[in-house]
């Protein structure tokens, strides 16, 4: 009882000291190393930081002339100091949990002491390490890695939203502040941003579902056709459709953008050649539109093709077998037994998929770079969506913030709609088959 | 349990070490009092040398001692920089490390890199990106060698290579676009519109796609409609953002005799795509095409070229058109800004302009360099040289990317529908201009 809570309070006074009062001298020395360098991070340097972090710098670099020579004075740069402030709070979210730990391996240690059992050696928690919990200490590394190097960046560029990071405010020779929710209120109040940002969701969601069902029906389309007993030379059939997805996609549409220009591309020559009139493709824009969701189906339909195939084959014949004794027609067969079943496998496939064509980047910026322009849009063009906008604003226009703003906006369309959509199918509320 | 507890432990612990260990060695970075960024050993960086600035002049301009330049370079260009940087070094002893970055990355890099020290001590940009650069304070002054480079390179390229009067890089070479012909179907290169437009009723062939002309409808190929009539971007040589003429008279002008061309180019301007003006000019089928320097190499060895300015107006104007020029400019975060000073100088230098044009075909900026027989002989970078004295300089205000797509976008509209109303959309695309410079 009091070796417990002896050992806990002392933990939590200082790290490893309740260790030693365990008999457990290595650990406990290596925990007390630890607390102090830490402590030192966090009396010297925290502060710091964590100043950076709040107020993103108080002195710009500047250029001072001493004699004939110009020098720049660094000051403080805002984006490094947001940066360096996120690695200190990362830093301190990790001690803190080593620092809980602590205090409960003392107290478990306590208490076995208290039940009258001898505490572990160092030797034999290292070797306990090796034997039982290998796995867990391997497993350290990429978690940490994966907390600097992929949460930690995502963290920032949705910190960027909520700052002023935008031509003309730039670093190091300018400081970058916190403006809160400004970006976003901008977004929906200022002309200039609005119009373009409504027009640009509403074309990105029109395209993604008629990009999604597109290619699922056609693709199940195929598959059906293929698999019917008429059909002769199957194999043949199946690996002619699969060609487009071998090929990568960046090549036929930058091939496809050739084809399709209406003055000197093929596909008008046949047409004028037929005596027809041949469509402005990529300068109208709707038939723009039109183009682009063509050239998708083109590499979207193998894709389902092949997991229809898949799923076909697994539907027991028996089933055809029954509905022809009892008299259904083709379609009936198909409607009936067919499509749920090809429907059940593939759902969380089709939503994943839609998800995808929210942001299917190769296809728009390959194809039309967001073409015919539109005059009433901000760096925008007929066809570009939310994620080729987001590119031109950060990369040809410096709008770091706004592309942050646009960034957080179709993270929260893709993840809401994939988790409401993802709970209502089949196959996530039941393991088992079809009811 | 208690002991998975502890096992945990040591990973963690194992862990904070190596975090504790970064924390307390980046702490060196951030937080410390600004101190002046001179560099290693030896850099006059104290501010006493403030006082005797006159006496210590010879003192000044000395490189540092040690001295080592990282210079980035784009591929094209890096068998001459290789010549260049060994003979550098064989005159000042100063080592030079090439590092290859694409060009048009160069300006985007030294953002993030600058001030990481991870950026080359000297690189190059083309003009109409120092805007952003300055602005951000990445790019050092050409303080020390600013009357040279005043008095020895064309006076656009000066002026191109300052933002807000003060003179950053240290011009390398000029770029605009000209009139490449096919001199298999064009004997006599034309002067004037008229004269294309005649060869054009003559020439002209859908069918067979023949086409007299072709250029790009973007700002940048098509300007000279605008710049040839007196329409403008900013005022005041593309300073005064506040002044827009691209809805003064000029322009609307201009843009009226660019839909009087229809008739020859009969198509609509989403059409005509680099590709595909490049793909007609080789086939032989297109007869002038409006290009730059850049394209030499792709046209020489399939289509018997020759270059000539740009058609002139109506009126008897040579027609204006955009230029570029692409320059040395120092990192204002380099260790060694003299030495890097001094390099970038030396690149600039005329018999160095007329080894970068030797290897590579760059059109030197410099004025004795410009007048040298090799170039005065060249009928191909006489024809870019001559059309460059008619040229302005492309704006380098980061406000001019308020500027290409409405503009671009006026372009289209007005050329696939002759029937609108030009002086209705320019004002139109000023409106949007002016409400996104404002927004910012």
């Amino acid at each position: 009882m009091q070796k417990k809570m002896g050992a806990s309070i002392l933990s939590i006074l200082f790290m490893g000291v309740g260790q030693i009062y365990n008999r457990q001298f290595i650990k406990g020395l290596l925990l007390i190393g630890l607390h102090t360098a830490a402590l030192y991070g966090i009396l010297f340097h925290l502060m710091d930081y964590l100043k950076g972090l709040i107020t993103l710098g108080t002195e710009p670099s500047r250029m001072a002339k001493v004699g004939k020579l110009t020098q720049l004075v660094a000051g403080d740069h805002s984006i490094f100091m947001m940066i360096d402030g996120l690695i200190a709070l990362c830093a301190l979210l990790v001690f803190l949990i080593i620092y809980v730990f602590n205090v409960r391996d003392a107290y478990l240690v306590g208490l076995l002491r208290d039940q009258g059992h001898t505490p572990n050696h160092f030797i034999h928690s290292l070797q306990t390490v090796n034997r039982k919990y290998f796995a867990y200490f391997i497993l350290f590394v990429p978690a940490i890695s994966v907390l600097f190097l992929s949460i930690l960046p995502i963290i920032f560029s949705i910190l960027l939203a909520f700052t002023n990071y935008a031509d003309p405010i730039l670093p190091p020779a300018n400081l970058v502040d916190w403006v809160g929710f400004d970006n976003f209120v901008k977004m929906i109040n200022l002309d200039v941003w609005s119009k373009t940002f409504g027009g640009v969701l509403s074309w990105t969601l029109i395209w993604a579902i008629i990009a999604t069902l597109t290619t699922y029906v056609g693709g199940v389309f195929t598959a059906v056709l293929i698999q019917q007993p008429v059909i002769r030379f199957k194999k043949l059939w199946r690996t002619l459709l699969i060609v487009p997805f071998a090929i990568p996609s960046m090549i036929s549409l930058l091939v496809m953008r050739n084809m399709f220009n209406n003055q000197f591309g093929p596909i008008n020559n046949y047409l004028k050649n037929l005596g027809l009139e041949g469509l402005p493709w990529l300068t109208d824009p709707f038939w723009a539109k039109v183009t682009v969701i063509i050239c998708n189906m083109w590499l979207g339909i193998p894709v389902t093709m092949i997991l229809a195939i898949g799923v076909l084959t697994t539907i027991p014949r028996d089933l055809y077998e029954a509905a022809e004794v009892d008299g259904a027609g083709s379609l009936q067969k198909f409607r009936l037994i067919t499509l749920p079943m090809v429907l059940f496998a593939t759902a969380p496939v089709l939503i994943m998929q839609f998800a995808g064509n929210i942001n299917s980047f190769n296809v728009i910026f390959l194809l039309t770079n967001g073409d015919p322009v539109n005059v009433n849009y901000q760096y925008a063009g007929h066809t570009d969506l939310l994620v080729t906008w987001l590119f031109k604003l950060a990369l040809n226009q410096s709008q770091y913030s706004f592309a942050s703003v646009i960034g957080i906006v179709i993270f929260v369309l893709v993840a809401s709609f994939s988790i409401w959509s993802y709970r209502r199918t089949k196959s996530y509320k039941e393991e088992d088959m079809l009811s | 349990m208690q002991k998975k507890l502890k096992e945990k432990l040591w990973g963690t612990a194992l862990l904070f070490l190596v975090l504790a260990m970064m924390v307390t060695a980046c702490s060196n970075s951030g937080n410390n009092p600004p101190v002046n960024q001179g560099g290693g050993n030896g850099q006059p960086n104290n501010v006493e040398s403030n006082s005797n600035a006159n006496s210590d002049v010879d003192e000044e301009i000395k490189p540092e001692e040690g001295a080592k330049l990282v210079v980035w370079e784009a591929r094209e260009q890096m068998p001459y920089m290789k010549q260049l940087a060994e003979a550098f070094e064989a005159e000042y002893g100063i080592p030079v490390t090439l590092e290859e970055v694409a060009g048009g990355d160069q300006g985007s890099r030294l953002a993030t890199d600058g001030p990481s020290k991870l950026a080359g001590d000297v690189l190059t940009m083309p003009h109409d990106q120092i805007g952003l650069a300055v602005k951000a304070g990445l790019l050092l002054p050409n303080d020390l060698y600013e009357e040279e480079t005043r008095n020895s390179m064309v006076d656009a390229a000066v002026k191109a290579s300052s933002y807000d009067g003060v003179l950053y890089g240290y011009p390398k070479s000029v770029e605009t676009y000209a009139l490449f012909y096919n001199k298999d179907l064009v004997t006599d290169p034309p002067t004037t519109w008229e004269e294309i437009i005649a060869f054009a009723n003559t020439y002209n062939d859908p069918k067979q796609n023949k086409y007299a002309i072709m250029w790009e409808f973007v700002g940048y190929y098509s300007y000279p409609f605008i710049g040839s009539f007196g329409g403008y971007v900013f005022g005041n040589e593309n300073s005064d953002i506040t002044d827009i003429g691209l809805n003064n008279d000029g322009t609307v002008e201009g843009f009226k005799f660019l839909q009087s061309l229809k008739p020859i180019l009969p198509m609509n301007a989403g059409d005509v795509t680099y590709d595909v003006k490049a793909q007609l000019f080789q086939e032989g089928k297109l007869a002038f095409n409006i290009d730059g320097p850049w394209s030499i190499a792709a046209f020489k060895d399939q289509v018997n070229i020759g270059v000539v300015p740009l058609p002139k107006t109506p009126d008897g104007n040579p027609s204006t058109s955009f230029s570029g020029v692409k320059s040395y400019y120092v990192n204002s975060y380099s260790d060694y800004p003299i030495a890097a000073r001094l390099f970038a100088n030396f690149a600039s230098n005329k018999e160095n302009q007329l080894k970068n044009y030797e290897m590579t075909g760059a059109i030197p900026a410099n004025i004795e360099a410009g007048e040298d027989p090799a170039i005065k002989n060249d009928p191909i970078i006489s024809g870019f040289f001559e059309q460059f004295q008619y040229s302005i300089p492309m704006p380098s205000v980061s406000e001019i990317n308020a500027v290409w797509e409405p503009l671009r976008a006026v372009f289209i509209a007005a050329w696939d529908d002759e029937s609108k109303d030009v002086k209705q959309l320019l004002d139109q695309a000023v409106t949007t201009i002016k409400t996104d410079i404002d927004s910012k």
